[in-house]
C-alpha cells in the first residue's frame, strides 16, 4: 500500500513523513547518508578516489600531463575537471553529448577549485613560459542516487590529496625535458573545502543530502562550500525564495559537515600511509 | 583642460571609513526595441549592456513538454565565440531563477523562452542579464508570481564593499557575490559567490544588495509606466 | 463605483487590498491579470487597472502573444488535414482543431471546400489551459454568421492584442475614418490577426500601414493620419 502511494502521490507520501521530522529512508532532515571513501583505487592514475554517498557512487581519476602554459599565464599550470553523467548511472541520461547537468557540474568543479584556491596554480609550473603541469580530472558517476555535487567535491579533494607527480626537470641550455619516474612529490593541497547540498521541499522544508527521489520533488536547492571555519561559497540557483534565517541554518549545518568530511579524508589518507 | 578636486587628509579618512552605500550605476532600458518578438528589452547598467527577448507561451517540443506547468528555456549568447560550460551554468541559474518567478501552472504544455545576448560586459554581467530577462518578460506580459532583481557586490582587499561593481573593480576584488531578490517578501531567490569571504561580509553584502534591489524594482515600474501610459 | 486606483499602473507581485465595489453588487469579477490568493488579490501581469460596471476589474496589459479564450472570434490558418479534422494555427501555444462538420451546410457527404493554407474566421468553442483548443465556423443555430473560409485575396497581417481590441471598440475612430475614404473589407481576429482587402493592392497596403500606425494614436491623430493617407494613395494610383 505504501509503495503505491509513493509512486502515485510522492509529495503526499513525503509530507506524511516530514510531519514527524523524519524521511522515508529513516534519516533526520539534517542527516547525511553513510559516506564511504576509498583512496588510490586506480593504480594507473596519478591520483584517484571513490566515494559512495549512500547509493550515489562517484569515481575520480587524475591524470597529469605536461603542456605549454596558457597565453598570458606563463607561470601557472591548469586544471581541467570534467564530470561525466553517463547512461550507465541512471536511465535519465541518454547516450550522446553531455547533458546540461553534467556541463553545469563541470563548471561548478572549476569554480569550486578557483574559489577555494586549494591548489596554487604556480605550484604546477615546471619551467616558466615553457612547460607546466596540466591536471585532467575525470569525475565519473557510476550510480546516480542524488547529490552528485557533494560526492564529486569529496572525491575531487580526496584524489587531489592522493596525487603525486614525478619530478620533471628542463635543462635550461638544451631544452631537454627529463622525467624522473622513480621520484614522486605530492601535490601541495593547502586546504580542504567541502560542499554541502540542501534541497527545498514544498517551499519550506530544507533537506540535506537529497536522494534522487527527493531531488525530483524539490522546489529549490542550495549548495554551501566551507573550508575549515571559513565560508567559501553560497550557491543557490533560483528555486523557491528562502528567508535569511533558512540560509543561515544551511551555512551552520555545512560547517558541521565540513569538519566531518575533512576528518574522513584525513583518516583515510592516514590509513593508506600505514 | 582637466580639473582637479583637492581632498584634505580629513576628507580622505572620512571617505575611506564611510559605510558602504547602496548605489547602482545609471540604469537605462528600451522596452519593445525588437518588433518580431513577444517581448524584448535592452538594459544598460552603467556601460554593461544586455539585450533579452522573451517568447511565450508558445509551442513546445514533445520531449520537453511538462503536463502541469510551462517549460522555461533560457539561451545565453556570449558576445564572441560559441557557448561554453561557463555560459551553460549562467543559463542554468537564470532559468531556475525565472522558473520560480513565472506562473508556469497557468500555461501547461507550453514553452516560455528567454534569449539573452551579451552586448557589452563591463561588470555585473550576470545581474544585468537577470534584470534584462525580467524586463523582457514584463514587456511580453507573461504572468509572473513576482518580479526579480539581481544586484552584484564586490568585497575589496581592504574590506570595502562596492555594489554593482565595474569590471575593473571586479577584477581586483577578493570576492564577488550576486544576489537575486523577489519583489513581494524580499526573500532570496538566487545567490552566486566567487572568492573567499567571511560570514559577516556575506551578511553585509546581502543586506546592501537587498536595499539596492528596491531601486531596480522602482526602475522596472518606471519603465513599464512609460510604456503603458503612452497608449490611449 | 470604481475603486480610486483604477487607471494606475500595477506590477506583478503587487497586492490589491480592499477592492471597492458598489453596494448593489455582491460579487467582484476578476479579469485577466488578477489572481484571487485567499484573502487578497494579487497582480500577475504589468498593466493598467480598469473597471467596468457592474463589478468587473481587470489589468489592461500590452501583449502580443495570444492565449486562447472561450468565445473569442479568431482568424486561423489551416495547416494540416488529418482525417475528419483540420489543424488550425491560431497563434497560441497549441494548434486548434476544426471539424469538417463545423461549417454551414456541411454533412458527411457534402464536405466543405477547405484546403491547407486557407484562412478561416472561426469562434473558439473549447479553450482552457488543460485541453487542446477547438474552433468552429458555425454558431449554435447552425448558421455561419460571417464565419468560414476567407476567400479572394486580401492581406493578412499581425497586430498586438491591444490594437485589435482598439479596432473593435466603438470609441475608436479608425474604422469610420478609413471608411470615409476607402472601400474595403476588414476581418479582425482577437488573436492579433487582421485581414484587409481593398479595391487595389496599393490601397490595401496603405490601409494595413494605417492600422499598424494607429496603435498609439488618439482619435484626432487618427483622423489626421487617415486624411494624409488617402491623399498619398490618390497621388500614387495609376489609373
Amino acid at each position: 500500500m505504501a509503495e503505491e502511494i509513493r509512486l502515485a502521490q510522492p509529495k503526499e507520501y513525503y509530507r506524511a513523513f516530514l510531519e514527524k521530522e523524519v524521511r522515508p529512508d529513516d534519516r533526520e532532515l539534517g542527516e547525511f547518508r553513510p559516506t564511504v571513501l576509498n583512496i588510490g583505487c586506480v593504480s594507473t592514475a596519478e591520483g584517484s578516489s571513490l566515494v559512495k554517498l549512500g547509493n550515489t557512487t562517484v569515481m575520480c581519476g587524475i591524470k597529469a600531463e605536461v603542456a605549454e602554459p596558457r597565453y598570458g599565464r606563463p607561470t601557472e599550470g591548469y586544471i581541467v575537471p570534467n564530470v561525466e553523467l553517463s547512461p550507465l548511472s541512471s536511465p535519465n541520461f541518454r547516450p550522446g553529448p553531455p547533458p546540461e547537468q553534467a556541463q553545469v557540474l563541470s563548471q561548478n568543479m572549476v569554480d569550486f577549485l578557483d574559489t577555494s584556491q586549494c591548489i596554487k596554480l604556480d605550484s604546477l609550473c615546471i619551467s616558466s613560459g615553457k612547460l607546466v603541469w596540466v591536471l585532467y580530472i575525470d569525475l565519473v558517476c557510476l550510480d546516480y542516487d542524488g547529490n552528485v555535487m557533494d560526492a564529486c567535491t569529496l572525491a575531487l579533494m580526496a584524489a587531489l590529496k592522493n596525487t603525486s607527480l614525478p619530478v620533471v626537470t628542463v635543462d635550461e641550455d638544451t631544452g631537454d625535458v627529463k622525467t624522473h619516474l622513480s621520484t614522486h612529490s605530492s601535490l601541495s593541497v593547502d586546504s580542504c573545502p567541502v560542499s554541502t547540498t540542501f534541497i527545498v521541499f514544498d517551499n519550506t522544508v530544507l533537506l540535506v543530502d537529497p536522494t534522487r527521489e527527493e531531488e525530483l520533488l524539490a522546489t529549490g536547492a542550495v549548495t554551501v562550500v566551507t573550508e575549515g571555519d571559513n565560508l567559501c561559497s553560497v550557491y543557490k540557483p533560483g528555486g523557491s525564495p528562502l528567508t535569511d534565517e533558512q540560509v543561515e541554518m544551511c551555512v551552520e549545518r555545512a560547517f558541521v559537515r565540513g569538519k566531518e568530511a575533512t576528518a574522513l579524508i584525513t583518516d583515510t589518507l592516514c590509513s593508506i600511509d600505514r | 583642460m582637466a580639473s582637479f578636486i583637492v581632498l584634505t587628509e580629513e576628507q580622505q579618512r572620512l571617505q575611506r571609513e564611510a559605510p558602504p552605500e547602496a548605489v547602482l550605476r545609471c540604469l537605462t532600458s528600451e522596452l519593445g526595441c525588437l518588433t518580431r518578438q513577444d517581448g524584448s528589452a535592452s538594459l544598460s547598467q552603467g556601460d554593461t549592456t544586455v539585450t533579452a527577448v522573451a517568447y511565450g507561451p508558445a509551442e513546445v517540443r514533445m520531449a520537453r513538454e511538462r503536463i502541469d506547468r510551462a517549460t522555461v528555456e533560457v539561451v545565453y549568447k556570449p558576445k564572441v565565440g560559441l557557448p561554453r560550460p561557463v555560459d551553460r551554468k549562467k543559463e542554468n541559474i537564470i532559468r531556475n531563477t525565472l522558473e520560480s518567478a513565472i506562473m508556469g501552472s497557468a500555461h501547461p504544455r507550453s514553452a516560455i523562452s528567454v534569449i539573452i545576448q551579451e552586448t557589452e560586459d563591463l561588470g555585473s554581467n550576470l545581474a544585468c542579464c537577470i534584470n534584462a530577462a525580467c524586463l523582457a518578460l514584463l514587456d511580453a506580459a507573461v504572468g509572473l508570481n513576482f518580479m526579480v532583481a539581481a544586484v552584484a557586490s564586490a568585497v575589496m582587499e581592504d574590506g570595502k564593499i562596492v555594489t554593482d561593481p565595474e569590471k575593473k573593480v571586479e577584477e581586483k576584488a577578493v570576492a564577488v557575490m550576486t544576489f537575486v531578490f523577489e519583489s513581494v517578501d524580499h526573500k532570496l531567490v538566487s545567490v552566486l559567490t566567487y572568492g573567499k569571504f567571511t560570514q559577516e561580509q556575506y551578511k553585509v553584502c546581502r543586506d546592501l544588495c537587498r536595499q539596492t534591489a528596491q531601486s531596480v524594482f522602482a526602475f522596472y515600474r518606471e519603465s513599464l509606466e512609460k510604456k503603458l501610459l503612452k497608449t490611449v | 463605483m470604481a475603486d480610486k486606483r483604477v487607471g494606475n499602473v500595477f506590477m506583478p507581485g503587487d497586492v490589491l487590498e480592499d477592492l471597492q465595489v458598489s453596494e448593489s453588487v455582491k460579487k467582484i469579477v476578476l479579469g485577466p491579470g488578477l489572481i484571487d490568493d485567499g484573502n487578497r488579490i494579487k497582480i500577475s501581469k504589468p498593466g493598467i487597472l480598469r473597471f467596468r460596471e457592474p463589478g468587473i476589474y481587470w489589468i489592461d496589459c500590452h501583449q502580443k502573444r495570444y492565449v486562447p479564450s472561450k468565445g473569442d472570434s479568431v482568424i486561423g490558418i489551416i495547416t494540416q488535414k488529418a482525417g475528419d479534422i483540420f489543424r488550425v494555427d491560431i497563434g497560441g501555444s497549441e494548434q486548434a482543431s476544426l471539424s469538417y462538420l463545423s461549417f454551414e451546410g456541411a454533412t458527411k457527404r457534402n464536405r466543405p471546400d477547405v484546403k491547407v493554407g486557407d484562412i478561416v474566421y472561426a469562434k473558439l468553442l473549447v479553450a482552457n489551459k488543460d485541453m487542446e483548443p477547438e474552433v468552429v465556423c458555425i454558431d449554435s443555430y447552425g448558421r455561419s454568421s460571417g464565419m468560414g473560409v476567407i476567400r479572394n485575396g486580401g492581406f493578412l497581417f499581425n497586430a498586438s492584442l491591444n490594437l485589435v481590441r482598439k479596432l473593435l471598440s466603438p470609441q475608436c475612430a479608425l474604422v469610420k475614418s478609413l471608411g470615409h475614404r476607402f472601400q474595403f473589407e476588414l476581418a479582425v481576429g482577437l488573436n492579433g490577426r487582421v485581414w484587409a482587402k481593398s479595391k487595389s493592392d496599393i490601397q490595401t497596403i496603405a490601409m494595413a500601414n494605417g492600422i499598424m500606425a494607429s496603435e498609439f494614436m488618439d482619435n484626432n491623430q487618427i483622423k489626421a493620419m487617415c486624411k494624409r493617407l488617402s491623399r498619398a494613395v490618390s497621388g500614387m494610383e495609376v489609373e
